[in-house]
């Protein structure tokens, strides 16, 4: 049975690390991990959390496990992650990872000019605002970082575990 | 065999549960949803309310809506596909446990709203078949049973007591509502201090309100909320069946048999009882009579009237705010406005009914408070700027520290009468089907015109207040968007059998020994939240029913 449930976490995890083909035209660009790209736009949309020494990209992995998140909202944040990098490619010959801040913006400031770009930014902030101001216990708000930023108290009693 | 057997553990089924178990009689609770308690909440905003744990998963059990204009044409939503949920509270004690418990009574006038205020084109209005002081005495065991803090303030629109005042004094309140009484001074509004369904003393067996900052949506774990759960099947030894969807009564002859439920494992049970308590919260009831058709009763059980379903109502109205910033106070209101916990606690009622022109409308109540505490909301509330632009980046960091760490707002509720009309009903889809394989709720949706009329009255009134006190940023928004958690009507009571399902005891006219007791007996809802009514007539129900089975044993 621990054996099982090991198996099934490793696979809920997975889904993070395994490989997003980025497309360009009809060819191969490169391959990613919606890890590597999460973690990157995550800074750019809203780097007060590192400022306050919250990590948020580990979070997804919670966000993908939970069950009342339907799948296709888990399927649309990975599809999320492609588009951007297809967007990136587009624009600037690079996956998103892999170029300049600057570069990073302009194309955030394009995508979300499109109606998939705005949910997806609009859906990744609510994530990061949740591992940012959700209870500690989900892995984010380190030492309450994001409570202290808004002067807030946190309602009592905190739960005990992590809701899934 | 169990004497009583009650579907449902929520405000109308748990004041039958607590009576009727406490007079010695046998009885079962079947619930839906798990036990969580007073040990089991917690103030997990991810998920209490970004998740809704209290709730099914929409692509599991969804309801169907067609919502109707005026023109008569309607468009049909799938509730999984548009994620509209209907849903409250599938929990021990149901959604009372997530409730506010802003404690209002009806009015005398509420019970008699056709002859009151006269017909009203394109609405089903009647009187209710009982009066105000029948229910009085219930009302009042509300307040010392389930527990109901507050302070009688004479005004144009208090109803008639049997005693003085609440058993409870008020709860602590934050000081800004001093700036509301205030502003009400100005205008001569009567400042009503609101009643709520929380001990504010340790009492009853359970703990006093320790003001943490989360009431509403939220279970309490101090049991000072008056829950069905905390205050009464806690506190009685009913047997409670969680995990106990039913889907089906059997009746034969007059006379309801059986129910079977299923687990979530799809397995299946029945459970048999002298009488059947239906209180599964107004659509899931009617939803339930109408799937439970046989060669016997092939419209559903009840529902020789063809009324089952019918008459669908919420609280209609809707919910406005506005906000105080600190540029416009001084150090000492700066701090009064952020004090966390204590509630604002006000309420008015003045135009319960008000005159325009030359016709006398029926009004309602305004029920004031602050925003609810949820940081992540109140944060992805301001991802976007003021022309609907998405923001991010430091930019935005910006505009949260400054919105939440210099600003509160006080909103309100408005509450009137949701006008009962043909186009607003319960019915059944004859294709969708939940995860047990059971036909899902039809809701048809419409509001009346009046309906909106009346809360942009009421609207106005609030915003008199809130501009007064010195809020900026005042908005508000009246619809006929209907609150899913503010729901009753479709098995009417009244002495007609042909136009109505259930007498004037609940007992369906169809059947000798079932009984509904949740808000699906109101014909109209009055202008105040269901909840205080539903304990109250469900408390009434239960001494009808503990008579009758006291009366058979002695026979």
């Amino acid at each position: 049975m621990q054996t099982f449930t090991k198996r099934r976490n490793f696979l809920k995890t997975g889904v993070l690390s395994s490989a997003v083909v980025i497309m360009s035209g009809c060819d191969i660009f490169a391959i990613t991990t919606s890890r590597d790209t999460i973690r990157v736009v995550q800074n750019d949309l809203f780097p007060k959390a590192k400022e306050l020494g919250i990590d948020t990209a580990d979070y997804i992995t919670i966000v993908y496990r939970q069950h009342k998140i339907s799948h296709a909202d888990k399927e649309f944040l990975r599809n999320g992650v492609k588009w951007l990098n297809e967007a990136a490619v587009e624009m600037h010959k690079k996956q998103y990872t892999l170029l300049t801040e600057v570069k990073r913006q302009e194309v955030l400031t394009e995508v979300v000019k499109k109606e998939w770009g705005e949910s997806w930014i609009d859906t990744m902030m609510g994530y990061i605002f949740e591992a940012m101001l959700g209870d500690p216990i989900y892995g984010g708000n380190n030492a309450q970082a994001g409570w202290k930023w808004l002067a807030f108290e946190g309602g009592r009693p905190r739960p005990t575990k992590v809701y899934l | 065999m169990y004497d009583i057997c009650i579907i449902g553990s929520g405000a109308g089924g748990s004041p039958i549960a607590y009576e009727l178990s406490n007079a010695g009689f046998k009885v079962v609770v079947l619930e839906k949803g798990l036990l969580y308690d007073e040990k089991t909440f917690s103030k997990d905003e991810i998920a209490v309310s970004r998740r809704d744990m209290f709730t099914p998963p929409l692509w599991e059990q969804k309801h169907i809506i067609n919502e109707y204009k005026q023109s008569g044409k309607f468009m049909r939503y799938d509730g999984a596909e548009s994620g509209w949920s209907f849903w409250n509270g599938s929990l021990v004690g149901g959604s009372s446990n997530l409730m506010s418990g802003y404690f209002h009574r009806m009015k005398p006038k509420d019970f008699e709203l056709l002859s009151s205020y006269g017909e009203i084109k394109g609405a089903n209005v009647v009187d209710w078949c009982i009066t105000y002081d029948e229910l009085e005495p219930y009302y009042d065991k509300v307040e010392k049973v389930i527990g109901v803090s507050g302070n009688v303030v004479k005004h144009k629109y208090q109803e008639p007591r049997s005693t003085q005042n609440f058993p409870y004094p008020m709860l602590d309140t934050n000081g800004v509502t001093s700036w509301f009484d205030k502003a009400c001074g100005a205008l001569k509004f009567s400042a009503i201090p609101t009643p709520r369904a929380i001990l504010s003393e340790n009492a009853l067996g359970r703990n006093a309100c320790y003001y943490s900052n989360f009431c509403g949506s939220y279970g309490c774990s101090s049991g000072a909320k008056g829950s069905a759960r905390a205050a009464l099947l806690q506190k009685c030894k009913a047997k409670i069946v969680t995990d106990a969807f039913v889907y089906r009564l059997d009746a034969k002859e007059g006379k309801v048999i059986k129910a079977h439920y299923y687990t979530k494992h799809g397995i299946s049970h029945t459970v048999n009882a002298k009488i059947f308590v239906l209180a599964a919260q107004a659509i899931e009831t009617s939803r339930l009579l109408l799937n439970s058709k046989s060669k016997e009763y092939p419209n559903g059980l009840a529902n020789s009237s063809g009324q089952v379903g019918k008459n669908l109502i919420f609280s209609a109205g809707g919910s406005g705010s506005g906000r105080f910033i600190f540029e416009n106070l001084t150090k000492e209101q700066q701090k009064i406005l952020m004090q966390p916990g204590l509630f604002f606690n006000r309420s008015l009622q003045d135009w319960y009914d008000y005159e325009d022109g030359c016709h006398i409308y029926k009004g309602g109540t305004i029920d004031f408070l602050f925003e609810h505490q949820n940081i992540i909301s109140r944060a992805n509330r301001e991802k976007y700027d003021e022309n609907g632009k998405l923001l991010w980046g430091d930019k935005l960091a910006e505009k949260i520290e400054k919105t939440l760490t210099t600003s509160r707002v006080l909103t309100f509720e408005v509450f009137n009468d949701w006008l009962p009309t043909d186009n607003c009903s319960v019915g059944v889809d004859e294709v969708a089907k939940d995860k047990y394989g059971i036909p899902v709720g039809v809701i048809n949706l419409n509001s009346h015109p009046q309906d909106i009329e009346v809360g942009e009255h009421l609207a106005q009134k609030a915003v008199q207040v809130l501009e007064k006190m010195g809020a900026v940023e005042i908005e508000y928004s009246i619809s006929g968007n209907p609150p899913p958690n503010l729901v009753a009507g479709g098995c009417r009571f009244g002495d007609n059998p042909k136009t109505s399902v259930l007498d004037r005891n609940c007992k369906a006219h169809d059947l000798e020994n079932l009984y509904v007791t949740d808000a699906s007996f109101m014909p109209t809802g009055g202008s105040v939240p269901y909840t205080w009514t539903i304990y109250a007539n469900s408390f009434r129900v239960a001494d009808v029913i503990k008579k009758n089975l006291r009366t058979s044993i002695a026979l």
